[in-house]
């Protein structure tokens, strides 16, 4: 019935799919399990759910990850899409180094990045460990994405619409407002749906930068693991799935209600 | 104020414009008449787009002025200028309305809500247009999308209505349609229109009076009559058509003609024009449905006779392109054939033929 090829891509692409989704599922399903080690099925359950959101530590860091996610998402997203404006309109020299120099952060390797962030907020600027910190880092390593997502688009865009606009009448400002960034909106949004996993989940970096006692989720589930914790940690897992499953989902349902 | 009706709607005084390497507009002058359809005409990177730019404010320019209404306007920015600009691309905002696009210009001057839909309305009806205000552009039609460019910018009663190839998207037919529609919309709104184009024909059709550019220079001014009939330059005479360019001097003149020496050595007549010193002529060109294509054996008596023979034969559909390599100099000449005629004295390729024109079909070139 079918070819050969044809029997061998589709082993390959159910083994790969295997790959990617197996562990994620055995998470998810053991975070329902009634075991202690969350490594056994033994029944129905949600209480560690109920542990996890009864749990003061758990709901604390959860609701860190949430703010600082939240806050990078605004100022990385506005930073980068005004960035990535000046150096899709306008000449100047050092366009180009400037350019490369924000592309070098996606690329270096993390733990580069957390240890060059370290010595910077200990040696070079006096700003404590801790939640700013946090902050201040994940601003930094999430705004060259929503730079290059926002440049992509614009390299697709009709640029004679901002002329036109100002033709009519309106100015630069108003043009900006009324054409320019709803005709960016959808990478405005593309670049905030995956600036969240990035923000939310982000250790290595966070890890670095935290100081004593602050603590997101990711750190906290990290420490959790080391005291025995699995069960609970199976749960934070799902909800680490979870949330950026609905960013997805949300984006995807804007992109097919969206005419542009 | 006497001559207040004499004021030029636009006026260009040495406009100058360079881009690295290349001057895309050199020195250019000129005036539109107020209500009238002016045409820039010329060949793709003449600089006419750029000029264009300009006065729309969109570009800067290195010298010269730019006068609306008799005020010079240089440093006005483009949102303040009272000129709107259609174009090519037409350039319609695709997460608006047809509504929307429509108000955007009146929404800016702070025009009050009841005068703008009023307005809109209106200008929806000119460009027959109703039922399709909620829509967006992409569900519009390619004649549709320009009916709501050019409510666009008409609804704002601009001194002048800028368009930069307007109609280069659209095909062949609804082309057409629109050069009328526009001629139309023109009339009715008595606005000055400065048109930028690439196609004689519709320069021709469209225009009060045409400007014909190349290489950023202006060569020529006139009415579509004098551009088509009486180009001046060998690159006027190429671009509108009359592509049969003979470069000669006068060597004799008496009774109302004047003779000319090829560069090839044949001798043409042309009729004697009061107006140009025979030292400034530099040739002369002829439209190709001006050449007559005469059996072989037609006497060779009288003015602007040459033997040759047809080289090729390219079927045009109203007519046939023929192409004939005269004996004398070698040279080649295109006729437009009718293709009925061409039908009824079954000429052929190879065949030997007696090509004529009438010296009043002999046109003077200056440059």
């Amino acid at each position: 019935m079918k070819s050969l090829t044809g029997k061998t891509l589709l082993a390959i692409a159910t083994l790969t799919y295997l790959f990617m989704w197996v562990p994620t599922i055995t998470l998810i399903v053991f975070s329902f399990s009634n075991d202690k080690l969350g490594i056994r099925w033994e029944g129905f359950t949600l209480k560690w759910y109920a542990e996890i959101f009864n749990n003061a530590a758990v709901r604390n860091a959860l609701e860190m990850s949430l703010i600082i996610a939240i806050t990078t998402i605004v100022v990385s997203t506005l930073a980068g899409t005004v960035t990535a404006y000046g150096l899709y309109k306008y000449k100047f020299r050092g366009k180009e180094v400037i350019r490369m120099s924000l592309l070098l952060p996606i690329v270096m390797p993390y733990i580069v990045t957390a240890g060059a962030l370290l010595v910077f907020f200990t040696r070079v600027v006096d700003i404590p460990l801790g939640y700013p910190s946090i902050l201040i880092a994940h601003i930094s390593f999430s705004t060259p994405l929503a730079v290059f997502i926002v440049l992509g688009r614009m390299q697709r865009i009709d640029w004679t619409l901002e002329e036109a606009s100002m033709d009519l009448g309106a100015g630069r400002l108003t043009t900006w407002r009324r054409i320019t960034l709803p005709l960016l909106m959808p990478a405005v949004i593309a670049s905030a749906v995956l600036i969240f996993p990035w923000s939310f989940s982000d250790f290595t970096i966070t890890f670095f930068v935290a100081g004593v006692g602050n603590t997101t989720l990711p750190i906290y589930v990290y420490s959790a693991l080391r005291w025995g914790e699995t069960a609970a940690v199976n749960a934070i897992g799902a909800i680490f799935v979870a949330l950026p499953l609905i960013g997805l989902l949300l984006m995807n349902f804007f992109q097919k209600k969206r005419v542009i | 104020m006497e001559n207040r009706e004499s004021i030029p709607c636009v006026e260009l005084r040495n406009l100058v414009k360079r881009f690295p390497g290349v001057t895309a507009v050199d020195h250019v002058s000129l005036k539109v008449e107020k209500g009238k359809v002016f045409s820039l005409l010329g060949p793709s990177g003449c600089g006419k787009t750029t000029a264009l730019r300009i006065i729309a404010g969109l570009e800067t320019m290195d010298e010269g002025d730019v006068l609306i209404d008799g005020k010079v306007i240089n440093d006005v920015p483009a949102y303040k200028r009272d000129c709107s600009i259609v174009f090519q691309t037409l350039a319609l905002f695709p997460h608006m309305t047809v509504e929307a696009n429509v108000s955007y210009g009146l929404e800016q001057r702070k025009v009050p809500k009841d005068e703008i839909r009023k307005r809109v309305g209106e200008i929806i009806d000119l460009m027959g247009l109703g039922g399709m205000e909620k829509r967006r552009p992409s569900q519009l039609s390619g004649g549709q999308q320009q009916r709501v460019a050019l409510a666009r910018s008409l609804i704002l009663s601009p001194k002048v209505l800028l368009l930069d190839e307007p109609l280069a998207s659209l095909d062949r037919k609804l082309r057409k349609g629109m050069q009328v529609e526009l001629k139309r919309i023109q009339r009715e709104v008595g606005i000055t229109f400065l048109y930028v184009t690439h196609d004689q024909k519709e320069a021709l059709s469209l225009s009060d009076t045409i400007a014909v550019m190349d290489k950023g220079k202006l060569e020529q001014v006139g009415t579509p009559e004098e551009i088509y009939e009486t180009p001046r330059t060998k690159r006027v005479a190429d671009f509108i058509g009359a592509s049969n360019i003979f470069p000669g001097k006068v060597i004799a003149s008496g009774n109302g003609k004047v003779q000319l020496e090829t560069e090839g050595g044949s001798r043409v007549i042309a009729l004697e024009n009061k107006d140009i010193r025979s030292e400034e002529v530099t040739g002369i060109s002829v439209h190709p449905e001006l050449v007559e294509v005469l059996p072989e054996g037609t006497g060779l008596e009288g003015d602007n006779r040459f033997r040759g023979k047809i080289v090729e034969m390219i079927y045009q559909g109203d007519f046939i392109e023929t192409k004939i390599c005269l004996d004398q100099t070698g040279g080649l000449i295109t006729s437009y054939l009718n293709s009925r005629l061409g039908r009824e004295t079954q000429f052929s390729p190879g065949e030997e033929v007696l090509v004529h024109w009438s010296p009043e079909s002999s046109n003077i070139l200056l440059g």
